[in-house]
């Protein structure tokens, strides 16, 4: 009888088939930048490994999808799904998108079809990018849109969500997100983790060569942040150059990986072993970079460990200098950071007169002792204070 | 995922020969990475594909989590035994993994593209002779001749749908030779695997047919001894000494195609040309008659190689049985409701269920005592039904935590084994003896026999099930018993 | 019916609680009935009556079936869009918020009409309201009380963590009689207790912040020891804002304490009529009030001395100042070098307030919120012809050939998009709901200058690649 119980209630449906996962690739493709770095590890060799590291995201699950947008120099541009192409929507929620009946014959029957078409689209339309609009100079220099390719990427992973999971998604984006990473303990991330969906995952990766200040964009870059956090979407970066710190901070905050990349400085084509015969170092070494640390999705990252420091650093910049503070005052009114000491009577950013409490404006006096009698030796008693007050 | 695990016996009941040239071809290599490998697995491999060195083994140890312990051992050894994954011993440094050669530089011809194996199928030429079809004509012409199949088994389990099922005389015999159905007489009666057959998810039910045309095609000789009736038509199953792996990589190869082209046959082995024929009329390629030197595949062969969960999300798939998300719905009171209009589910769900009303988009029954001990009768166990409704339940049901309710679950398995209360054994029953001594004697008989049953020494009775060989030896005492 | 008010009151606060407990319910009840009168100004309805007013004066439309697949969908996007039409004129508001949560925990609180009663439901709620409090406000800081069988006892301390606070109702909610904490709501609520406890505690809070109370009340009496009124005015001069959550019915005497305590504004007094609505009645109270005319002068700009430190490993365990507990890294406060396991605290030794960055920049979006999107009707999309959504890519409907026959919903756009004022983008409803919710920047503000009308030629000018005729 012992058989027919069905109470082993926690049974739940466990297939170790992964849910659909969506990766979105946010490239940074500012052409001054990508010069200066054209002798080790050029714009081609990098998008090359990207588009492997893609199929391998495709190839893993057949209901995989990605998108690749293109924050530059004065837009965010679309560089896959392609906008303005009949259906954007069956390409991304069919099985990876159907084409035409492609052009070379060889091509076609030696490549997996659904990899060609994508290959194909963001190709294309990255080309189509760079040669369109040849931007000024002075608009070279100025920082990637990348709180609005962020936007964007985000909202374009929030309507997959509702498409694969209508009913939880709702309450993930009205429900309940925790503080910041660093100071999660178990039950706040446990709350947070339980309402992870089960039916679709997703997560961002940022490609960024630009050394621009991002500080013009942080209420939006935060915002963004704070966005992904709540709906478990890890940002992952991949900076070649030098080490941001609002990225870092940006993914430690969303649990994702950063990790810096250093180009060899070598032009030979090298070959490392049989595997990456057509590939110089620098790029080979971007790829299995990619592969090993950015691979994972959420659900894989469970059971794996994630590279990255631990050392994040968290301190903020002021306002009036962009220097890095570890104490400074903040206005009550619009919470802008200054460093000490004050040099204003009012808040640049709201104009409201700023009241400095007197303990910061108020140096520290050392106080003057009252010079005290010393005792003399052998003096009788005659000089100890006053004498014995007389009565008159 | 029954479906996955039936694939996978199968490959890894292979020899180790079989994969080195398995995983020449990128589609199968493709196939085997999306479809049978766990989630962790697929993480290791991608991991290690292009790296220079084998992988160190405690790197992969501390790269793996300590809690992900299972998880890691289901994944080592799933790796090892599909050969992809070899624990190669570096004689001055410790134990590191490599790659399988093959499947490495596959996957990477796969994801990289290049090489000139042609195995993504060649697409014909554009003035090729023959119709041009649409995707819709295939999908409908797929979905007929599946169904035909699963009418006619269906058919052999209940007599009114038997029209249907007009299948191919090769078809029925590959179903009797996966033992789904059991040629009675000259009329097919459906068998336990039938009815598993029957009650499973569309694409596992693909897979499990394709898996049993290509056990059956490895030898001659042994499907003539095994079936008991055959016809002999000059059916190529028979005839033709067809190479597994051949077979295989094209099975894999047809799941990368894409829908609505049509592709060359030229560039197919004989084996793969043969196949197409069977394939036709399993409903999985479109080969027309008319026109041999193209085919196109359908929807049951480019979701070969996908999972159930782009199935379900795949809103355009108009094939019936595919009808993506399930629409059954149970409810706590034993109301069984699905949302169909297909016969062909209608008549699945009236072996088990008792239907009473029918709209033209809604079918509404009871699961009661009758109907469950009848589907029992026939075969069907309750696991069958539960994993049915499973399969099928709606996504409202799904949300439920578990899916069914577990009282109805329950009573379905209760009033299984209540036909197993009380066993009817049909036998002779011997009483009325003359004296012990005949008794004790003809009982020890039976015993010794081996055909008794019960007996009760002290009523002088027992009961035996064959009765003729008694017969005989009571006649034989009878003719010796003036001795005593 | 109004002296009779007069006179209820000033007999409660004359003493002699228990008698009048027994009769004050019934009085309690039949003040419910009078609810209506209590209202101060003729003229002003209850809510519940212009609900009931409303449905009365629209006359019965026949539907018209031909359109009811899109009157279907303008339905679903008008309510998704109700939630989020809330002013976004950008106030001043306290972001450093000190709150006292009152719960009420008396007898009436275990009426069933919520399921499974009020009590259980209310503290479900708190749970989700104070992670989402310290979502919103992560520099500020709350202590809960509740009010038992005529007492106030305090559950937890005022702090900045909310696991003191989660921790604390999940011991309450277990309920096992332990540390003195009640099994089961008893007796009757006290209200001047509450707000004699509530102006102690917020006694020493600095003056940069707000002091807010919020309380739940279930009861529709309160049993006070004294003169509420005059604890009413010593609050009105210790600057609480007090605003109260009412199940089911209103009581007068909550009227007159959060419209004296918010300078005559009655909108804090809220009162649910189903657990929905005491959900959302307590999620409103998340969002940072804004700040009156009268404080603005002791609120103006004071300029706060915080510390922003960075988190550091160590090699060896050393204890640290808040638990005094061995952990092997930190936060060191910059002032003092003092360890602190979490933040956002005030430093143990040397009092200063430790708090990330990211905390700040948590309520930015109170400060600079995003603007409403306005619905676009037909004539602006065939002047700006956009085919998907900006945001995510969604596909639009096409123009009509003729003209739209459909319902026209309150709420929602004839052609589904959603046009940002700033920069002329068009938007779907979902990414409308998402921005303005979850995300709270505009992708077009953000990404790039604004959209232009097309040219007449039909032709996008610029770059092919940019969406929606942006040059």
């Amino acid at each position: 009888m012992d058989g027919v119980d069905a109470t082993v209630r926690g049974s739940v449906r466990t297939s170790s088939a992964a849910p659909p996962s969506l990766l979105t690739i946010i490239l940074d493709t500012n052409p001054l930048s990508w010069s200066h770095l054209s002798s080790s590890l050029p714009l081609s060799a990098v998008l090359k490994t990207l588009l492997i590291f893609v199929n391998a995201h495709l190839a893993i699950n057949h209901a995989n999808q990605v998108a690749v947008l293109a924050s530059h120099v004065d837009n965010v541009a679309w560089l896959y799904p392609t906008p303005d192409d009949g259906d954007a929507s069956k390409q991304s929620s069919q099985t990876n998108g159907h084409t035409e009946v492609a052009d070379e014959h060889r091509v076609v029957s030696n490549k997996y079809r659904p990899f060609l078409t994508i290959e194909k689209n963001i190709s294309k339309n990255l080309r189509n990018l760079l040669t369109s609009d040849i931007p000024s100079a002075e608009a070279l220099k100025s920082p990637p849109l990348l709180a609005g390719a962020l936007s964007i990427a985000l909202a374009y992973a929030n309507l997959q969500l509702l498409k694969a999971d209508p009913m939880t998604s709702d309450s993930a984006s009205t429900g309940t997100g925790a503080v910041g990473a660093a100071d999660l303990d178990a039950h706040t991330s446990a709350l947070r983790t339980a309402r992870s969906g089960h039916q679709f995952v997703s997560r961002i990766l940022i490609v960024s060569v630009s050394q621009a200040d991002l500080s013009s964009q942080y209420i939006g870059l935060m915002n963004s942040v704070f966005a992904a956090q709540r709906l478990n979407i890890p940002l992952d970066v991949l900076r070649i150059g030098e080490r941001t710190a609002f990225l870092q901070q940006a993914s430690d905050a969303t649990s994702g990986v950063y990790l810096t990349y250093d180009p060899p400085n070598s032009t030979a084509n090298g070959t490392n072993g049989a595997a990456t015969a057509s590939f110089s170092s620098a790029t080979a070494g971007l790829l299995q970079t990619l592969m090993q640390g950015y691979f994972s999705d959420v659900a894989a990252r469970k059971l794996l460990v994630m590279p990255g420091s631990a050392e994040v650093d968290f301190r903020a910049a002021c306002f009036c200098h962009g220097k890095i503070v570890d104490l400074g005052g903040v206005c009550s009114v619009c919470l802008s950071i200054f460093c000490l000491p004050l040099e204003f009577t009012s808040c640049p950013t709201c104009q409201s007169p700023l009241r400095v409490p007197k303990s910061v404006t108020t140096k520290p006096v050392a106080f003057a002792r009252r010079k005290k009698k010393k005792r003399k030796i052998g003096d009788g008693g005659r000089d100890s204070a006053a004498g014995t007050p007389v009565p008159n | 995922m029954s479906l996955s695990s039936a694939v996978l016996d199968y490959l890894q009941a292979q020899p180790g020969v079989t994969f080195k040239r398995l995983y020449l071809q990128p589609p199968t290599v493709l196939a085997v990475l999306r479809r049978m490998l766990p989630h962790l697995a697929k993480n290791i491999i991608m991991a290690m594909l292009f790296m220079p060195e084998p992988f160190l083994e405690e790197d992969l140890l501390t790269w793996i989590r300590a809690e992900a312990r299972p998880q890691r051992d289901e994944a080592m050894t799933v790796l090892e035994q599909l050969h992809i994954l070899t624990l190669v011993p570096e004689p001055p440094t410790p134990r590191a993994y490599r790659l399988n050669t093959a499947f490495a530089s596959s996957l990477r011809q796969a994801l990289m593209g290049g090489g000139s194996t042609n195995s993504f199928g060649v697409p014909a030429d554009k003035d090729a002779p023959g119709p041009k079809r649409t995707v819709e004509e295939l999908d409908k012409w797929a979905r007929k001749q599946w169904e035909a199949i699963l009418y006619y088994m269906v058919g052999s389990a209940e007599r009114e749908y038997s029209r249907e099922g007009n299948i191919s005389s090769g078809t029925r015999k590959l179903l009797e030779m996966g033992e789904f159905i059991i040629m009675r007489g000259g009329r097919a009666d459906i068998t336990k695997g039938g009815f598993t057959f029957l009650l499973q998810e569309a694409n596992a039910q693909v897979w499990t047919l394709l898996i049993v045309y290509l056990e059956n095609s490895e030898s001659v000789s042994s499907i003539h001894t095994k079936s008991k009736v055959i016809e002999n038509q000059s059916k190529d199953i028979e005839q033709l000494q067809m190479d597994p792996v051949e077979m295989l990589s094209f099975l894999f190869m047809l799941g990368s195609l894409e829908l609505g082209q049509d592709y060359n046959t030229e560039s197919l082995t004989k084996t793969q040309f043969h196949m197409l024929e069977d394939l036709h009329d399993f409903g999985i390629v479109y080969h027309p008659p008319d026109a041999r030197g193209r085919f196109y595949p359908t929807r049951l062969a480019t979701t070969l190689t996908s999972s159930d969960a782009s199935l379900l999300s795949n809103p355009n798939s108009s094939l019936s049985m595919n009808s993506g998300k399930g629409s059954i719905i149970l409810e706590t009171n034993h109301r069984i409701y699905t949302y169909t209009s297909s016969p062909l589910q209608i008549a699945v769900l009236a072996l088990f269920a008792n239907l009473n009303s029918c709209y033209p988009n809604l079918v509404s029954g009871k699961l009661t005592k009758k109907s469950i001990q009848r589907a029992v009768e026939k075969g069907i166990t309750a696991d069958q039904i539960i994993d049915y409704l499973r399969t099928h339940a709606h996504p409202q049901m799904l949300k439920n935590q578990p899916v069914l309710p577990p009282t109805v679950v329950d009573q379905i398995r209760l009033w299984q084994i209540e036909g197993d209360r009380m066993e009817a054994t049909p036998g002779f029953l011997l009483k009325q003896f003359v004296n012990a001594n005949e008794y004790r004697e003809t009982a020890q008989y039976a015993e010794n026999l081996g055909v008794l049953v019960w007996r009760n020494d002290r009523e002088h009775m027992f009961f035996v099930t064959r009765i003729e060989q008694l017969q005989q030896y009571l006649a034989k005492r009878k003719t010796q018993a003036p001795r005593r | 019916m109004s002296d009779s008010d007069n006179e209820y009151i000033e007999d409660h606060s004359s003493g002699d609680d228990h008698n009048l407990n027994v009769g004050g319910s019934g009085r309690a009840q039949r003040q419910k009935g009078s609810g209506r009168n209590a209202t101060s100004k003729p003229g002003t309805r209850a809510r519940w009556e212009r609900a009931l007013r409303d449905t009365n004066n629209e006359p019965n439309v026949v539907a018209d079936d031909s359109r009811l697949a899109e009157n279907i969908s303008r339905r679903a996007e008008a309510q998704k869009r109700a939630r989020i039409r809330k002013d976004t004129k950008p106030f001043q508001r306290g972001i450093i918020r000190h709150m006292v949560l009152v719960l009420d925990v008396s007898e009436m609180m275990l009426e069933k009409d919520m399921r499974p009663n009020r009590y259980r439901v209310m503290l479900r709620y708190l749970e989700e309201y104070i992670l989402e409090f310290f979502e919103q406000n992560p520099i500020s800081q709350i202590t809960v009380l509740m009010m038992y069988d005529g007492r106030c006892i305090q559950l937890s301390e005022l702090s900045g963590n909310p696991n003191d606070h989660i921790n604390a109702i999940q011991k309450l909610r277990d309920g096992d009689g332990k540390d003195e904490l009640p099994k089961e709501p008893k007796g009757s609520p006290s209200l001047q207790n509450a707000l004699e406890m509530s102006r102690a505690m917020l006694y020493h809070t600095p003056k940069h912040g707000t002091r807010e109370v919020l309380i739940i009340l279930g009861a529709l009496l309160t049993n006070d020891p004294g003169d509420i009124h005059k604890t009413i005015a010593s609050c009105v001069k210790d600057k609480l804002r007090v605003s109260i959550i009412g199940i089911f019915a209103r009581m007068k005497i909550c009227t007159e304490i959060v419209s004296r305590t918010n300078g005559g504004d009655e909108s804090g007094y809220g009162v649910a009529t189903d657990d929905v609505d005491l959900r959302d009645l307590l999620m409103a109270s998340t969002s940072p009030p804004a700040m009156r005319a009268t404080e603005q002068e002791d609120a103006a700009a004071n300029l706060l001395v915080m510390g922003f430190p960075s988190r550091t490993e160590e090699e060896h365990p050393s204890l640290c100042a808040c638990h005094g507990e061995l952990t092997r890294g930190g936060y060191i406060c910059p002032r003092c070098k003092t360890k602190v396991c979490s933040l956002p605290q005030t430093c143990p030794s040397c009092q200063l307030t430790l708090i990330l960055s990211t905390h700040l920049a948590r309520s930015y979006h109170h400060l600079f919120p995003l603007r409403n999107w306005l619905e676009v009707s037909w004539d602006r999309v065939r002047e700006m012809r956009t085919t998907q959504c900006k945001g995510c890519l969604k596909k639009f409907p096409g123009i009509p050939t003729e003209d739209d026959g459909a319902d026209k919903m309150d709420g929602s756009s004839e052609s589904s998009r959603y046009e940002c004022p700033s920069c002329h983008h068009h938007f779907c409803v979902d990414c409308d709901v998402f921005c303005h919710q979850t995300l709270y920047n505009c992708p077009g503000c953000q990404s790039g200058p604004p959209a232009q009308v097309p040219a007449s030629n039909g032709e996008t000018t610029g770059d092919p690649m940019a969406l929606d005729g942006a040059s």
